[in-house]
């Protein structure tokens, strides 16, 4: 930005040339007027001290053509000032000559400048005159005098039109580019100083932020802007405070949330050219909502590609378990059978009256018995059995499995809470099964609540439109669920001690338990999660560890299948 | 009933047959013969005519099924009924198509008591 020759050089050029001239007609020209000679040299000392205050002064300063004309003529000035301390010239007529020539380069303009010169030349010339100077044998010598201040007001002229203004002319130009560049940019720029002041902003930020014009908005803080939200106007005050702290480009997004805009902000530390330290922050803001939009759909996509994913991988288990179960169940069952068929030959066979024996038999009954409902529950997996979808009252459908787990209920001190919207939800499903999985999950629900304090269950049923993508809805054939539809939601809540969210993505697998090994066999929600599959539904759940889980069960509405029989 | 139910049993698994032989035939209600093998069971069912045939579903050399299609073709069999007893629990393995070729069928799963098919095959020999 600085010129190679700068104005305040050039200032310290013409002290320097009054110091050298000075001293040159102090030391090696004969004085005329020796007393004076000494205050040559006060004003030489004098001069250097000025130019230490001078050097402070900071560069910028000098491109106020005031400040920088008054430089120029007062050591214009002061240069015949030190020829006459050094007492060279006897003449008060020198100085004024001096004077004269430097008065006429106040002005900025070359049209003023010669006006200037022409008064000035007719002035000095009758003070010529008046002395007598013009006449006699010195006359000559002085009359030159005239000419010769025209022609350096010309030289001076010259100077001034060419190279200053056409220096200052440029400056100007490349001003009106940076404008021009800062007007026409799609972002939204300002310059802010410590407290959050605004020192410049482009019109797109002005308009953007709904002020009628930049003075509005100038010497207003960020408060201003973020429509008095003290605490966004703090977080953007806290980043220019961070720029001005580490001197450095901060960079950061933000939510505009009365805009619903993100922005990507570039802070930029602005520093003065002479300590170098930073003196106020520069801040970019680009709209990059769309890209954050963009970014949140892939997000989104991806977690339900994930979700996806790990479902299929759940259902490839459950399938060739599935396979497993039923080749496990066939060998197994068949030597059960001849255990029956060998134990009731023996029971008939052996005598009566022995009552250990007909204990030890109905031992072995047991056991066959147990082993065999083991196998039965392991099969529910395989098994493909027969399965009628109709329409059922849904309450009356509650109701029932509610009645069921009665007992239970009573006896764990539990309290029921029923919420059903509406009384006649009519769903499509299969009775039996779905009694399988409210039952199940009204059991779980009560063993999770066993050793708590609290022991709530609820139950809610009601409507739903589904509106968000999730397992088994959306847009896709496969799907049960379109966006749109109508779905029937059941809600199985507990007051109990959650599940672990470790635990989380293995609820559904078959075998996974979190209950003792003798009171749970891991397969009561994995059964209930096939159940759901294939009745079109789906199950999902919610939980937080020492607070409750809630089991969302999602239905098909009978009216969606208008032909199906009443149950 | 004067005379004795004929009862042929087909099933691969020697000790079942010997203890379903041994818990029927002990009032002399039953009269039992066994195959071990599908072929043997036809031979069988053709030379001895039995009132009832209780058929495994999965043995060695035969299906239950393919059995019970056989005894279907042919004439002096076709009319003798089936009862499958069978470990395999899921109903989808006895299926449609095996029920049009075999006619009406009967499924009994594994295991199960002498008295529970004691009770079956009466029932099943009461109906028309």
């Amino acid at each position: 930005m600085t010129p190679p020759f700068s104005r305040k050089k050039s200032i310290f050029f013409i002290r320097m040339v009054v110091i050298i001239t000075t001293a040159y007609f102090i030391l090696f020209t004969p004085a005329v007027n020796k007393q004076l000679e000494n205050w040559g040299y006060l004003f030489i000392v004098f001069y250097m001290l000025t130019n230490l205050l001078v050097a402070r002064i900071p560069e910028k300063f000098f491109y106020d053509d005031k400040i920088f004309y008054g430089f120029l003529l007062s050591d214009s000035i002061l240069l015949p000032a030190g020829i006459y301390f050094s007492g060279y010239v006897g003449s008060d007529l020198y100085l004024i000559y001096f004077l004269i020539v430097s008065l006429i380069t106040i002005s900025s303009r070359f049209k003023y400048l010669m006006i200037n010169a022409i008064i000035f030349s007719c002035i000095y010339g009758w003070m010529l005159y008046q002395k007598g100077f013009l006449t006699g044998p010195l006359a000559v010598s002085y009359s030159i005098r005239i000419p010769f201040i025209l022609a350096t007001t010309m030289f001076y002229g010259y100077l001034i039109t060419t190279r200053l203004k056409g220096k200052d002319r440029k400056i100007r130009e490349v001003q009106e580019q940076y404008e021009q560049i800062v007007q026409a940019t799609d972002v939204l720029m300002c310059i802010v100083n410590h407290d959050g002041n605004f020192l410049f902003a482009n019109q797109k930020l002005v308009t953007f932020y709904g002020y009628l014009n930049k003075k509005n908005l100038l010497g207003s803080n960020f408060s201003g802007i973020y429509n008095g939200d003290k605490a966004e106007a703090e977080k953007a005050l806290s980043y220019v405070k961070s720029v001005f702290q580490k001197n450095d480009m901060v960079q950061h997004e933000s939510f505009n949330k009365h805009h619903d805009i993100w922005f990507s902000n570039t802070l930029s530390p602005i520093r003065d050219p002479s300590t170098g330290e930073v003196s106020a922050v520069c801040i970019i803001s680009k709209d990059i909502t769309n890209r954050i939009k963009e970014e949140k759909k892939l997000i989104d996509t991806v977690e339900l590609l994930r979700k996806t994913r790990d479902q299929l991988i759940q259902k490839d288990k459950m399938a060739a378990l599935g396979r497993m179960a039923s080749g496990i169940a066939h060998e197994i069952r068949n030597p059960l059978e001849i255990i029956y068929m060998g134990v009731d030959y023996l029971e008939y066979n052996l005598p009566d009256d022995n009552p250990h024996i007909r204990k030890s038999i109905e031992k072995i009954f047991n056991a066959v018995n147990r082993t065999n409902n083991i196998i039965k529950n392991i099969l529910s997996f395989s098994r493909q059995s027969e399965y009628k979808i109709t329409q059922i009252p849904l309450i009356s459908l509650l109701s029932n499995t509610l009645a069921l787990a009665n007992h239970t209920i009573r006896k764990n001190g539990v309290s029921v809470y029923r919420e059903y919207d509406d009384e006649f939800l009519e769903i499509a499903g299969d009775r039996n099964m779905l009694e399988q999985v409210f039952l199940n999950l009204v059991n779980n629900a009560i063993d999770a609540m066993k050793d708590c304090k609290k022991k709530k269950l609820t139950v809610r049923a009601y409507k739903k439109l589904v509106t968000k993508i999730g397992y088994k809805s959306g847009y896709r054939r496969a799907d049960f669920f379109s966006i749109g539809d109508e779905m029937i939601v059941v809600e199985i809540s507990d007051t109990g001690k959650g599940i672990p969210e470790k635990a989380m993505p293995k609820i559904f697998e078959p075998f996974f338990t979190t209950k003792p090994t003798n009171e749970g066999t891991g397969l009561g929600l994995s059964l209930s999660h096939m159940i759901m599959d294939r009745l079109s539904g789906t199950i999902d759940v919610e939980s937080r560890e020492n607070q409750g889980t809630t089991f969302f069960i999602k239905l098909q509405p009978a009216s969606r299948m208008p032909d199906l029989k009443k149950a | 009933m004067s005379k004795s139910i004929k009862v042929l049993i087909i099933d691969d698994e020697k000790d079942f047959c010997y203890f379903v032989k041994k818990n029927l035939m002990r009032d002399g209600m039953f009269d039992v013969i066994t195959a071990t093998s599908g072929k043997y069971g036809i031979e069988l069912a053709e030379s001895e005519q039995p009132d009832i045939i209780l058929l495994d579903l999965v043995m060695p050399d035969m299906f239950g099924s393919e059995v019970a299609a056989v005894l279907k073709e042919k004439a002096d069999t076709a009319n003798i009924p089936i009862l499958y007893i069978t470990a395999l629990a899921t109903d989808d393995d006895i299926g449609e198509n095996e029920e049009k070729k075999t006619g009406n069928n009967h499924i009994l799963p594994k295991p199960v008591r002498t008295k529970k098919l004691i009770e079956t095959i009466l029932n099943i020999l009461r109906k028309p």
